[in-house]
């Protein structure tokens, strides 16, 4: 992992090995693609995407209200219902429901919030042992590292990565990188851990409020494997999964996996709404700062995500800096999105060109350019500036703003890139002349050709 | 008051903070759905689906699928498989254990589909169908086979999920699941692995 | 129609790149339109508000809005997308005044007026090139001058429309069509190793489409890709649409 908290420090790093990128890119890009071809195939996409944006607008604002509704037919579902206001009491609930049936091994599948609360090494701390089941998760978990990606987690890793990574841990033979194989292994491997499990831990993609269920989608079948094996079964969730009823779910289930990675639904979408015979659900309801989002109107739109991906996957900086260099679990635009308040590095706002196309991709219209771009706003506003900002800006700023000045010295500036040798200008020219030619210099100014124009046509007429 | 108590309070306190429109109406939804579609063309489209999620379908132009599935659950049995039915008129070889891990050594798990959805080939099955003819099955029976076999009525297709909640039957209590073909993942650099936890093939029976 | 124009020349055009505005003065002026160029034009304040620095911006954005309040003309016309997008936006943010609105509502991007406010008649020289469409992000995003690729809505292209009447003009993209070029205003310094690899990768798929010319709509992209260009020795040139039009007028 890197040293730096820096996006550009990080990202700078990344760069260096530019086969590696150029895979990384490619690989995102095939899944952007895949989502191109299957929202194409939906004619109503655009209206989809309008009334996802609607419905999570609106289940925000009610929230309250979706929420305790959502409790009460939980627990009219016979299943029992936590609230943490932060990680740590998420942590601290799931651990006591853990410990008090004896539970040695915990099964999880994929959640981002799980990861958000740091809940693994928590647990194991306490001495339980956590398996994550997602083949990707399960990668980057024997491989000692958090996900570079929220719905492909191991994307950064080859497959000969993979290949030497299980040959250590689940003794495949030396040099063995076929997928296919390699996900054989895995899944042996995988069984013997669902089969002697004693509890099931997922995350929630929606929550029905009029229904007290829970949603959760996979395409491995790993959540309902281990959800439905042994008695107890937790699912924790963000107080943003909620919708109002099935029918919101719809709209929003028909996107999600086309949106992610070009599938037209994941394999199993499972509605849990109550245990099985003899066991025990439970729901963890977590806040963990999203009330403190929902005080900004605008970051407040973030939480209209529905965690497909599609944003990392069109994103052109994360596509060539890789999950690892944003300083937060999430990476990409959403994950600055949400993740900006915790950036002590104050740099993940700036790991963006605002090309907007994130906001086109996004199936509920978050609004992810206007966001990160309101984050250096924030950020300027308390004094988080990176790059040297809080002190070329104003300096900038006077100079823009003054047309005398600002000709002045761009005349020089057009002086010196004509008579100084390019040679001798580029390491005084930052990271523009490393990578590229400086501009060739015009003769002047457009207002001042403009003068002597009209002069000229003055006279002439 | 609980300390979980409260956290709810706590959360819902600083929900009366929000700065989010208040006017935010829920959107309409009913025109979303639809029966635009004539039978024919909802099978069409349903296989259409149902392949592209890698899921087969069979349904002979004589329409006698379920001969054919007799047929060959009599010949997966004669090879030695482990065939659980709990379909009416289908029998396996193997009774629904006590406990669910004993599950783990089903080749073929043959069950009834409440309905399927024709735009993404997913079929719902649901708790009723679970249960079938047993009184106590197991919820995970459709992951842990090595292979899914599931009966589908050609009455019972729909053609996009917004048709789904009129015909789910989700009781209090109860589980239901989505299911779009075997289970996969391209997690190790895109490769698109079948047979990832779950089932390694899906055939729907049209019936 | 022929109608009164005041230029809004952005300071990257003003100072690095004045033939684009010597061709939109003169494209302007071939299509029987008065022109007029306003005094006083300062930056639009973009390189400060993308920064977040929205202090530092107030001075310079309400010089700029200075410079067009109460100036007599039928529209404010700009080759330069992403400027004119920050105007908008900043010029609102900092003036929310009925003189400011009024100014905003003659704001347009060069493209933009040409298709949607006062379509050229016809074409009098022929271009007979291929030319690469870098379909800038501002201009395509928050401008609606075409429909990204990401977008399933109504299809719609209006650089292609303006375009696609010079006799002898081929048109073609780079794959990915719209992606972003990297140049993003201070991203290209303060995240120099991504922007250079977005660049490049852009110069490259221009080159690739074996293009004579990469033509845009906003300056500063092509600037950035003309560098890369440029250092990277491909057999391409930039060119901006104002220059490809006025030549065909």
């Amino acid at each position: 992992m890197y040293q730096s908290k820096s996006h550009a420090d990080n990202a700078t790093i990344f760069c260096r090995d530019e086969n590696r990128v150029d895979w990384h890119s490619k690989a995102l890009w095939n899944l952007r693609e895949k989502r191109d071809r299957a929202a194409a195939s939906v004619p109503e996409w655009e209206q989809l995407r309008q009334l996802g944006s609607e419905i999570k607008l609106h289940t925000l604002s009610h929230l309250g209200d979706y929420l305790c509704q959502f409790e009460q037919k939980c627990i009219e579902n016979g299943i029992q219902v936590h609230w943490a206001k932060d990680a740590s009491e998420h942590n601290q609930i799931a651990l006591n429901i853990l410990t008090t049936h004896s539970v040695k091994k915990l099964v999880k599948s994929k959640s981002m919030l799980t990861e958000e609360c740091h809940l693994n090494p928590f647990l194991e701390k306490h001495g339980i042992e956590v398996i994550d089941t997602d083949l990707g998760e399960r990668i980057i978990q024997l491989n000692n590292q958090p996900p570079s990606h929220i719905v492909v987690p191991a994307i950064h890793m080859k497959k000969e990565e993979v290949g030497e990574l299980f040959h250590q841990k689940l003794n495949t033979p030396k040099g063995e990188s076929d997928p296919t194989r390699l996900t054989r292994a895995a899944r042996k491997h995988l069984r013997d851990q669902f089969l002697s499990a004693d509890a099931a831990m997922t995350g929630v993609n929606m929550a029905i409020a009029d229904l007290g269920a829970v949603v959760v989608c996979t395409n491995e079948g790993n959540a309902d494997m281990g959800a439905n094996l042994p008695k107890l079964q937790i699912h924790s969730m963000g107080i943003d999964k909620i919708v109002p009823d099935a029918d919101s779910a719809m709209v929003l289930l028909r996107m999600l996996a086309r949106n992610a990675i070009g599938q037209p639904i994941t394999t199993y979408s499972s509605f849990y709404r109550g245990s099985k015979v003899d066991g025990e659900m439970h729901i963890i309801i977590v806040d963990n700062g999203r009330t403190d989002i929902m005080q900004d109107n605008i970051l407040a739109e973030s939480l209209k995500c529905i965690r497909c991906g599609g944003c990392l996957n069109t994103c052109p900086v994360y596509r060539r800096s890789g999950g690892f260099s944003y300083n937060y679990t999430i990476p990409g635009p959403i994950g600055i999105a949400v993740g900006a308040q915790h950036d002590d590095s104050n740099t993940i706002p700036w790991a963006c060109t605002l090309c907007g196309s994130c906001s086109y991709v996004c199936p509920t219209k978050v609004p992810l350019d206007k966001i990160i771009a309101h984050h250096r706003r924030l950020k300027a506003e308390q004094g988080k500036l990176p790059f040297g900002k809080k002190f070329y800006m104003p300096a900038v700023g006077k100079l823009m703003s003054s047309p005398t000045l600002l000709n002045c010295t761009m005349s020089s500036a057009r002086l010196a890139l004509k008579v100084i040798p390019h040679t001798l200008i580029k390491p005084l020219s930052g990271a523009w002349g490393h990578y590229r030619e400086l501009p060739v210099a015009p003769k002047s100014s457009f207002d001042t050709w403009y003068k002597h124009h009209k002069a000229a046509n003055k006279e002439t007429k | 008051m609980s300390q979980n108590t409260t956290s709810k309070q706590a959360i819902l306190a600083a929900l009366g903070h929000s700065s989010i429109n208040q006017l935010n109406q829920k959107p309409d939804l009913s025109g979303l759905k639809s029966t635009r579609f004539l039978q024919t063309d909802l099978i069409k489209r349903f296989e259409k689906g149902l392949n592209s999620v890698t899921g087969e379908l069979i349904y002979p132009d004589n329409g006698n699928s379920i001969d054919i599935l007799k047929g060959n659950v009599a010949q997966l049995i004669s090879q030695g498989m482990q065939v659980i039915s709990l379909v009416d008129g289908i029998e396996g070889n193997q009774l629904m254990p006590t406990q669910p891990h004993d599950l783990k050594h089903i080749d073929y798990a043959i069950i009834q589909a409440r309905f399927a959805v024709a735009e993404n080939g997913a079929i719902w099955v649901d708790s009723e169908q679970l249960n079938g003819k047993n009184v106590n099955t197991h919820r995970v029976l459709p992951f842990i086979c090595e292979n899914l076999v599931i009966v589908l009525n050609k009455d019972n297709i729909i053609a996009t999920m917004h048709d789904a909640p009129a015909k789910m039957h989700l009781h209090a209590g109860d589980f239901g699941t989505f299911i779009a073909g075997p289970s996969k993942t391209a997690d190790i650099e895109q490769a698109l692995v079948v047979g990832a936890h779950g089932a390694f093939s899906l055939k729907v029976y049209l019936v | 129609m022929n109608m009164k124009i005041a230029l809004f020349i952005p300071c990257l055009v003003n100072q690095m790149m004045p033939d684009v505005a010597i061709a939109t003065l003169s494209l302007l002026e071939k299509l029987g339109h008065e022109v007029i160029f306003p005094e006083g034009q300062t930056c639009c304040g973009q390189p400060m508000t993308n920064s977040g620095c929205f202090n530092e911006a107030r001075n310079t954005t309400l010089k700029l809005l200075n410079a067009f309040k109460g100036v007599e003309c039928d529209a404010i016309v700009c080759p330069a997308a992403s400027c004119l997008v920050a105007a908008k936006e900043n010029f609102h943010e900092f003036d929310q005044s009925q003189a400011a609105q009024d100014v905003i509502d003659k704001l347009y991007e060069l493209t933009e007026f040409l298709h949607d406010i006062a379509p050229i008649p016809a074409f009098k020289y022929k271009f007979e090139h291929t030319i690469s469409l870098q379909m800038s992000c501002h201009g395509l995003r928050m401008l609606n001058l075409a429909t990204p690729s990401e977008s399933m809505g109504p299809q719609f292209n209006k650089v292609e429309a303006v375009l696609q009447n010079i006799p002898g003009i081929k048109i073609v993209y780079p794959a990915p069509r719209d992606e972003c070029c990297g140049f993003g205003g201070t991203f290209a310094v303060d995240e120099g190793a991504v922007s250079a690899k977005m660049g490049k990768d852009k110069a490259h798929a221009h080159a690739a489409t074996h293009a004579q010319y990469v033509v845009g709509f906003d300056p500063s992209c092509l600037l950035h890709l003309d560098g890369m260009i440029r250092r990277q020795l491909l057999p391409i040139q930039t060119r901006h649409i104002a220059q490809i039009i006025d030549a065909a007028l």
